[in-house]
């Protein structure tokens, strides 16, 4: 299958500090990997740089055919917004918007927003009945499936996942995961970065880091 | 949906923004009423600056004739031009009179004019007594202040005047102070004077005091050269002057009080935005990081700054006209006209400066998403 993320001796340096030394590695479309590793062995670092957050000091990080570090500003947002969908283990949602007009919201930086498409995008997550509730009134799992939502709503190429269950109780987890299950299932490419062995054996491939260096990738047993 | 979100907006940072939009309303307020009155100014100022006497003379050519008289009747042609202009019109006879005791008489210098027209230019001239009010009143005369205290009169006293071997008797109606010439002088009746004089129906010059700015002022003395051909008909330039050049300052003064303000009021919403910046800056990593360009993002903080422009121009713009008109009352006792151009200028004043106070939320277009998301 083609690979539809290619890491290509990827080094990003913070001053003195190496967050990513020389790291390659290449993702086949619809897979799901994880990454994983000790706090400050550049798990997020690498997803930044794949997200068109960060830019590589070196190396190449290309995307569906896109070397994402050649990018300039305005293609970068619009990398951002139509192949990548976001989740983080803090949710990021918009306080003061709802649980609807925060999907809306990536359908109008997108292109168009649609309340019918985002109200359905919540239903498929099971928040069909908190459409117009505030983060503020939603649970951790709740604003974590409003994220998901978001992250779906316009379709992207490649879900980016950081520690999207770092905040959440089991059960809530347990709904998070689940649904990250059903669109791999459904085809689409996962990113996610996980401290936790048990969800890291639940996709096709780990890559640990470890102090910004490949240490190993392993395909799991299905 | 950009609307949905401007109003969420809105309401999320109610408090901030109530106070830049307090900033924005009383700067608006005052600056429209200090426009409004700018606008009404030159004829607010002139009009008050015709109570300080006459700025056109109309007297004989100097080489008419051997007596520098003309007929009284030139008062009735500058009454015919119907000139609106006009506020007041004078006619004068000089003569140097005797005072005092026969054997050791004063010369004072008596004025005959028509008191109503020379009340109306010079109502700020302080009165002890009353002023004359009559045309042909023969029987009473006004004093200027120094002449009463070197004649030792005061009203209700009487004074007699004597010219050329004739003699009047007058009760002094009051003693003026103008802090001029004036103060000087006796005045009475235009009748008794000529009739003191012998002069007939001869006058000496006539004052009139038009109200207006320069143009307005010289164009009068252009018409009535034209209907005055053989009188001298000129302006007293210096007093015009002067009140051109006062009028231009105390518009200066307005122009430069409309401009600190704005400025104050842009320093008002910058302190509000200032914090809203700050506040606003991991939504704005958020909503870059979800694909919204600095355009997009940029587009709804400035969009909030214009709101609050045009709300608070519009309340202030109203308010400002009602406080000029106030002030036209308490400053001017005159009607101040609201001109509803101050409004749209006013609202357009306030987008600038809500666009200059919102500067500190263009530093949320630098914003880098990657930082935000790390929680720095």
């Amino acid at each position: 299958m083609a690979s539809i993320i290619v890491a290509d001796r990827l080094t990003k340096t913070f001053q003195s500090v190496r967050a990513l030394d020389d790291v390659s590695f290449e993702v086949a479309e619809g897979e799901w990997i994880a990454i994983m590793g000790p706090s400050g062995s550049g798990k997020t670092s690498l997803i930044n740089i794949f997200g068109g957050l960060d830019q590589p000091t070196s190396g190449r990080a290309v995307v569906d055919g896109v070397e994402v570090g050649s990018l300039n500003e305005k293609s970068l947002t619009r990398y951002r917004s139509e192949k990548i969908g976001f989740m983080f283990q803090q949710f990021h949602l918009v306080p003061y918007l709802s649980a609807v007009e925060n999907v809306m919201l990536a359908q109008y930086f997108h292109s168009m927003a649609d309340e019918a498409q985002a109200a359905e995008a919540l239903v498929r997550v099971g928040l069909g009945e908190r459409l117009e509730h505030l983060p503020t009134q939603l649970s951790g799992g709740e604003q974590q499936r409003v994220a998901l939502a978001r992250a779906l709503i316009n379709h992207p190429k490649l879900i980016l996942a950081d520690e999207p269950t770092g905040n959440l109780d089991e059960a809530n987890e347990r709904i998070v995961l689940d649904l990250l299950c059903e669109l791999h299932e459904a085809g689409h490419t996962i990113l996610l970065v996980t401290h936790s062995a048990e969800i890291g054996r639940m996709a096709d491939r780990r890559i640990e880091l470890a102090h910004g260096r490949l240490h190993q990738i392993a395909a799991n047993r299905r | 949906m950009f609307w949905r979100i401007l109003s969420r907006l809105l309401w999320a940072s109610r408090g901030r923004l109530l106070l830049a939009l307090l900033a924005v309303t009383s700067g608006a307020a005052v600056c429209a009423a200090l426009v409004n009155l700018d606008l009404d100014a030159g004829e607010k100022f002139t009009r008050e600056f015709r109570t300080l006497g006459a700025n056109v003379i109309v007297a004989p050519q100097a080489d008419q004739d051997s007596t520098p008289t003309m007929d009284e009747a030139v008062m009735m042609r500058i009454a015919a031009m119907s000139a609106p202009e006009v506020v007041a019109a004078a006619p004068y006879v000089y003569i140097v009179a005797n005072t005092g005791q026969q054997t050791a008489p004063i010369p004072v210098i008596v004025a005959g004019t028509w008191f109503d027209q020379v009340a109306r230019m010079n109502s700020w001239w302080k009165i002890d007594g009353q002023w004359m009010t009559q045309r042909d009143d023969e029987a009473q005369c006004m004093v200027g202040a120094n002449a009463a205290r070197q004649l030792g009169v005061a009203p209700g006293g009487h004074l007699t005047l004597r010219y050329l071997g004739r003699e009047a008797q007058f009760a002094v109606a009051g003693v003026m102070t103008s802090g001029d010439s004036e103060d000087n002088q006796i005045f009475i009746s235009l009748p008794a004077a000529q009739s003191l004089a012998q002069l007939g129906d001869r006058v000496a010059l006539a004052q009139i005091s038009v109200r207006g700015a320069t143009p307005v002022l010289e164009d009068f003395v252009r018409r009535l050269g034209v209907a005055l051909p053989d009188l001298e008909v000129r302006p007293v330039r210096q007093l015009a002057a002067t009140e051109g050049h006062l009028l231009e300052r105390i518009r200066s003064l307005l122009f430069v009080t409309v401009v600190l303000i704005l400025v104050l009021s842009a320093m008002g919403v910058l302190a509000a935005t200032a914090g809203l910046a700050i506040e606003r800056r991991r939504d704005v990593g958020l909503m870059k990081a979800i694909g919204g360009s600095v355009r997009r993002v940029m587009r709804f903080f400035f969009a909030e700054a214009m709101v609050i422009a045009v709300i608070g121009g519009a309340i202030g713009g109203g308010l400002g006209l009602l406080l000029s008109r106030w002030i036209g009352w308490r400053v001017f006792s005159a009607e101040i006209t609201p001109r509803l151009i101050v409004l749209p200028l006013t609202i357009a004043a306030m987008m600038i400066v809500a666009l200059a106070g919102a500067l500190p939320l263009r530093l949320l277009g630098r914003v880098r998403p990657a930082e935000i998301l790390r929680g720095e």
